[in-house]
Parts: structure tokens; C-alpha cells; sequence
């Protein structure tokens, strides 16, 4: 009797609260909103994310770093040092927000993190890869370069178009005995010289018109090539800063 | 006269109540009010205003009434409120530790469903439960409350602790074998 007492006595304090208007039922509108907002944000993390992961690949194409690994060791050493990483920090930031954001759906909590967190960077990999084969890095680029970006222009005169100081980029002028001239997109005329060592294009050989990329320190107008890696479908434009 | 709301399933109540008959709460609460007070007094042992906190998971889950999507189950979306609030106050109290992240979640493993245990077991397991279960840490506690006295399936305790089903499956097996070994050590 006395349980059955405390029991309705709980309940209609509930009640009491309610009819007195001290607690007050949050309307439908309030959740169908805020699940809105929550969708909204999600997608534009993920749409961020896409975007961050497709301009690193087209910042690395730009300035050739992408091709680093084809050099064997000493590439991938320059490779990973010459990274943006302060991108790839900001990307996985944002893969990090976007694992909360979809950890509260019950398909993904339902699973271990490892799942969610493996099946978010397939979709934005893929995604980065797809929007990196549009035109709408080198577009946007172009337009920032003549100063018609006016929000992420000065983002991508910035990270764009690394230039590093052991890649050099252009198209073979003149074969020489014991190399080639390079005309740069900068105009420049280097001399590459080939070596023993020079880890060349597989299977090819270059010749006048190809356009490469070559890995190797200058020195004045010379560089001792430690790769040369072949561009048959220029993944980028060359372009030049109009200063 | 028997009172027709009574014969009604916990999802067509909270349907009425949605269409603003807020007196048909009272019958969810008192359809809930012993569960919820049982989790709450085993989860929070040490805690002296369970009543309060009760009321307030009741509170709580009629300010948000409108939010729970009626053709799911009731009763996981109640236990989800009560876990919140349970966690808030262990949060507030800062009585005891609670893990912010947690490797069982992170990988997967093998769903270790426990065998048909015979009703013996289980009342074995509710005896311990009983005696031993302040040893253990409120990640083991939890899972197993929730499935030898609120009688939930996996599926149900993952989705009240937002956790995977498989992790689901690895603390009750680990939080059993926890609470033999306290047992075996303090009360034999």
C-alpha cells in the first residue's frame, strides 16, 4: 500500500510540475530543427573534409612533390618532409569532428569506432580523389593567381603552388651527351645532367617536347638529376604568379 | 470501469501524450518508476538523492517526449534519458572516475553472447549482482544491471549506452568475471 502510495505520489508530481507550467513540453519544430541543423553541419564537415583531401592532392601535382615517391628512398624522404601538413593536420581535425558528429547515429555507434572511423576516410578519400580530377582546383587557382578569388584567393596563392627547391619542372628543349636542357614554366634554362645514379622513367626514353619533373639540387644553372619522371597528362597547368 | 489507456503499449501512450494529453505521462511513470528507481539505486549506490534524480529522468523525458520517434521501443529511449542524467550526476559529484574514452569500443570483436544460462545461473548472477556489484567500475556495472534486472537485449543496453553491440557482449563477460573474483575475495 505504501509502495502503491509512493508510486502515484511521484507521478503526480511529475504531473503537478507540468499542469503548473513549471516543466513545459519542447514542441516538435525545436527536434525537427535542431536534427536539421545537426544533418547540415555534418554535411559541411564532410564536404570540408572533401574539400581539404582534394587540394592537397592537387597542391602535390602542382608542385610535383606527388611524383617524389617514384624516386625510391631519398623521394619518399622528400616527400614527407615536403608534405603540407598543417592541411593534413586541419583534415584529420575535421575527420575527428565528423566521427562525433556520426557516432551519435545509431548505424555507426552500433559499430566499433574502427568501422565508422575506416568507412569516413574511404568516402572522403574517394571523394577527395573524384573532386581532384574536376577542374575546379586549377579554375579556382587560376582565378585566385589574377586576383578574381576574393574569400580563398590568398589560401590558394599560399598552398597552391609550392615551389621546392630540388623540383624542377618544364619541358626538354635540346638533348645533350650527358643530358638534356630544361625549359622551365619559370622560362628558365637548366641543364640536367644524367648519371648512373638517376633513377630514369621506366621503359622510356626522354626525348625533345616530353614533359618532366626532376628531382635534384641546383646548382647556378645545373642540376644533378637524382630522378626524372615523365608527365604525359599534365595533371595542372603550369602557371606562374603575375608579379 | 477498467481504464482503457491501461491495456495500451508504452509507444501508443507516448503518442497521446505528443498530441498534448500530458496527464497519460502519469501512466508511463508509473509504469517506470520502480525500473528506473532500481537502475538508479544498483548504479548509484553510494548516491543519496536517487528520488530526486528520478524525477528528474521523468522530467526530462516529458520535456522531450517529442523527440522520441514512436514507431521504436519506449523503453530504450527512457533508460538513454536515465543513463544521461546518471552520468551528470556521477559527473557532478565527482565521487568516482569515469573513463572518457574507451578501447573496447574501438575495435571490433566476436559478439560473446553468453550460452542459455538456466534460471539458476541467472539468480546467481542477480545474488552477486547484489553483493558485489560496488566493485566493479561503472562501465561493468551498467551493462549488467540493465541485463539481469531490466532484462535487455544487447541491441537495447547499445543503444541506452551508445556503445557497439559487441562491446556490449565483452563487459558483461568481463564485468561477470570481475564480480566472481570480488565475491570469491570479500564474501567467502
Amino acid at each position: 500500500m505504501n509502495k502503491e502510495l509512493k508510486k502515484l505520489s511521484l507521478s503526480e508530481k511529475v504531473i503537478d510540475k507540468v499542469n503548473s507550467g513549471q516543466v513545459k513540453m519542447k514542441p516538435k519544430t525545436y527536434f525537427v530543427l535542431k536534427t536539421s541543423l545537426f544533418f547540415l553541419i555534418t554535411f559541411f564537415v564532410s564536404l570540408s573534409i572533401i574539400f581539404f583531401i582534394s587540394f592537397i592532392i592537387f597542391s602535390l601535382r602542382t608542385s610535383g612533390i606527388w611524383f617524389l615517391p617514384s624516386f625510391g628512398f631519398k623521394g619518399i624522404g622528400i616527400f614527407l618532409i615536403s608534405l603540407p601538413w598543417i592541411l593534413i593536420l586541419t583534415a584529420i581535425v575535421l575527420i575527428i569532428v565528423l566521427e562525433i558528429f556520426v557516432k551519435k547515429f545509431s548505424f555507426s555507434y552500433r559499430r566499433p569506432i574502427l568501422y565508422s572511423v575506416l568507412a569516413i576516410i574511404a568516402f572522403v578519400v574517394i571523394g577527395g580523389f573524384a573532386i581532384a580530377s574536376t577542374q575546379m582546383h586549377p579554375g579556382l587557382f587560376l582565378k585566385a593567381q589574377q586576383e578574381k578569388l576574393p574569400v580563398a584567393g590568398g589560401f590558394y596563392r599560399g598552398f597552391g603552388n609550392t615551389e621546392h627547391s630540388q623540383i624542377h619542372k618544364g619541358t626538354i628543349s635540346n638533348m645533350i651527351d650527358d643530358g638534356f636542357y630544361l625549359k622551365t614554366f619559370n622560362e628558365e634554362i637548366l641543364t640536367i645532367i644524367i648519371n648512373p645514379k638517376t633513377k630514369l622513367p621506366f621503359k622510356e626514353k626522354v626525348k625533345v617536347d616530353d614533359q618532366v619533373l626532376i628531382l635534384g639540387k641546383r646548382i647556378n644553372n645545373q642540376v644533378d638529376a637524382l630522378g626524372i619522371h615523365m608527365i604525359k597528362n599534365m595533371p595542372y597547368k603550369p602557371m606562374h604568379r603575375n608579379r | 470501469m477498467p481504464n482503457l489507456k491501461s491495456e495500451l503499449t508504452d509507444e501508443e501512450i507516448a503518442q497521446i501524450v505528443q498530441k498534448g494529453e500530458s496527464e497519460s505521462f502519469g501512466l508511463l511513470v508509473e509504469r517506470y518508476q520502480a525500473k528506473i528507481t532500481r537502475y538508479a539505486r544498483k548504479f548509484l549506490s553510494n548516491y543519496h538523492e536517487i528520488e530526486d534524480l528520478v524525477q528528474d529522468v521523468f522530467i526530462k523525458a516529458y520535456t522531450n517526449i517529442q523527440s522520441f520517434d514512436t514507431s521504436r521501443k519506449f523503453s530504450p529511449w527512457l533508460y538513454r534519458i536515465a543513463h544521461n542524467e546518471f552520468i551528470n550526476a556521477i559527473k557532478k559529484k565527482a565521487k568516482e572516475s569515469l573513463s572518457l574514452f574507451d578501447l573496447d569500443s574501438l575495435f571490433p570483436h566476436l559478439i560473446s553472447k553468453e550460452k542459455a544460462e538456466d534460471e539458476i545461473n541467472e539468480r546467481e548472477i542477480r545474488q552477486m549482482i547484489d553483493k558485489c556489484l560496488n566493485y566493479l567500475d561503472f562501465k561493468y556495472r551498467e551493462p549488467l544491471i540493465l541485463r539481469y534486472f531490466e532484462e535487455l537485449d544487447y541491441k537495447e543496453i547499445a543503444d541506452i549506452l551508445h556503445i557497439p553491440v559487441s562491446t556490449v557482449g565483452i563487459r558483461l563477460k568481463r564485468g561477470k568475471k570481475k564480480m566472481k573474483f570480488f565475491c570469491k575475495k570479500y564474501h567467502e
